[in-house]
């Protein structure tokens, strides 16, 4: 589905983010995945993808660091001067804080890897896709962007900034022809929730799911396939939610 | 093809321009260079000159001759 097409997923690590890198392996991307540090057990993973013939290039980014995601950039262009698809999946949770007990400066800190470094990012990116007239950005947003989120208050606004973004930069980038989509993911199980969910809020959310279980990641990177690839070649400015049918 | 000669084909291919119209040219002043056409007109300098600019620098883009100071950080010289 992804042949000859060259992908930018980040937070390609763990969750989420390898289980694109997985299914866009699959699907014969070639991909750059950025992570914030290199780890042996990715490297590991790494060639393993590699051995069964994919293309992945690691490519070192601190997403809640501007100079950091200009290197980063300047590594992707030595390579290849075009980009057919970003993932913008690096994201960051903190602990369960009630609302009126969020320091602001933890406020600032998720908005800087999940809004504003997104967003430097996708602007270099953009930039990449607009010479070939085509693109596909896809926003890693969240059902608590939608829904709420208690003692969560600081992810569920940054997500939500990120839904904000991809309707107004699905308008702007479309003269390009770079389709933008979000999708908006249930409770998954990844790392990130294990580490810092609630399990009463686990537990009370399980309780207004239709399916009543957490997703698995593969199953979030199934719908983020689908919006990369030509497949949804008719779809922009949407957020898919990918929820289990939470209410 | 010398930076100069790379620098207004640039521009003459993003906007349609004649060479004589590029001296003074300004962001805006024309219709052609509104906000679409800057960002063509910085992916064909990108592509010349096989550089990566900065947003800041893109923003600050605002004519013919501020591009030529801007370029300059990027070591080409125009």
């Amino acid at each position: 589905m992804l042949s000859g097409k060259i992908a930018v997923i980040t937070g390609a690590a763990g969750g989420i983010g390898r289980a694109c890198l997985d299914l866009f392996c699959e699907n014969r991307a070639e991909v750059y995945a950025f992570v914030r540090e290199e780890r042996p057990d990715l490297t590991e993973h790494i060639s393993q993808l590699t051995a069964q013939g994919a293309a992945v290039h690691v490519i070192e980014c601190d997403i809640g660091s501007e100079a950091s995601i200009k290197e980063a950039v300047r590594a992707l262009t030595k390579n290849t001067k075009t980009v057919d698809i970003l993932v913008n999946n690096a994201g960051m949770v903190l602990e369960y804080t009630p609302y009126q007990m969020t320091p602001i400066d933890k406020i600032r800190r998720v908005f800087e890897v999940n809004f504003f470094g997104q967003t430097v990012l996708t602007q270099y990116i953009a930039r990449m896709m607009s010479r070939n007239k085509s693109g596909s950005i896809v926003n890693v947003s969240s059902v608590s962007a939608i829904l709420g989120s208690p003692g969560n208050f600081e992810y569920a606004s940054s997500k939500a900034a990120m839904i904000g973004s991809t309707k107004e930069s699905a308008i702007e980038l479309g003269e390009y022809g770079i389709r933008v989509n979000a999708v908006a993911p249930g409770i998954t199980k990844t790392k990130m929730v294990d580490e810092n969910m609630v399990e009463q809020i686990h537990e009370n959310t399980l309780n207004h799911c239709i399916m009543k279980r957490d997703a698995e990641p593969r199953e979030i990177a199934n719908a983020i396939l689908f919006l990369a690839s030509d497949m949804s070649s008719f779809v922009t400015g949407q957020v898919l939610r990918v929820d289990g049918g939470l209410y | 093809m010398s930076n100069l000669e790379i620098y207004n084909n640039a521009f003459k291919e993003a906007f349609g321009v004649e060479e004589g119209a590029l001296a003074g040219l300004e962001y805006q002043a024309i219709p052609e260079w509104d906000s679409v056409g800057h960002m063509n007109l910085v992916a064909a300098l990108e592509d010349g000159f096989d550089i990566m600019m900065e947003t800041d620098d893109i923003i600050d883009f605002s004519s013919y001759e501020k591009g030529k100071e801007i370029l300059a950080k990027y070591e080409v010289t125009v």
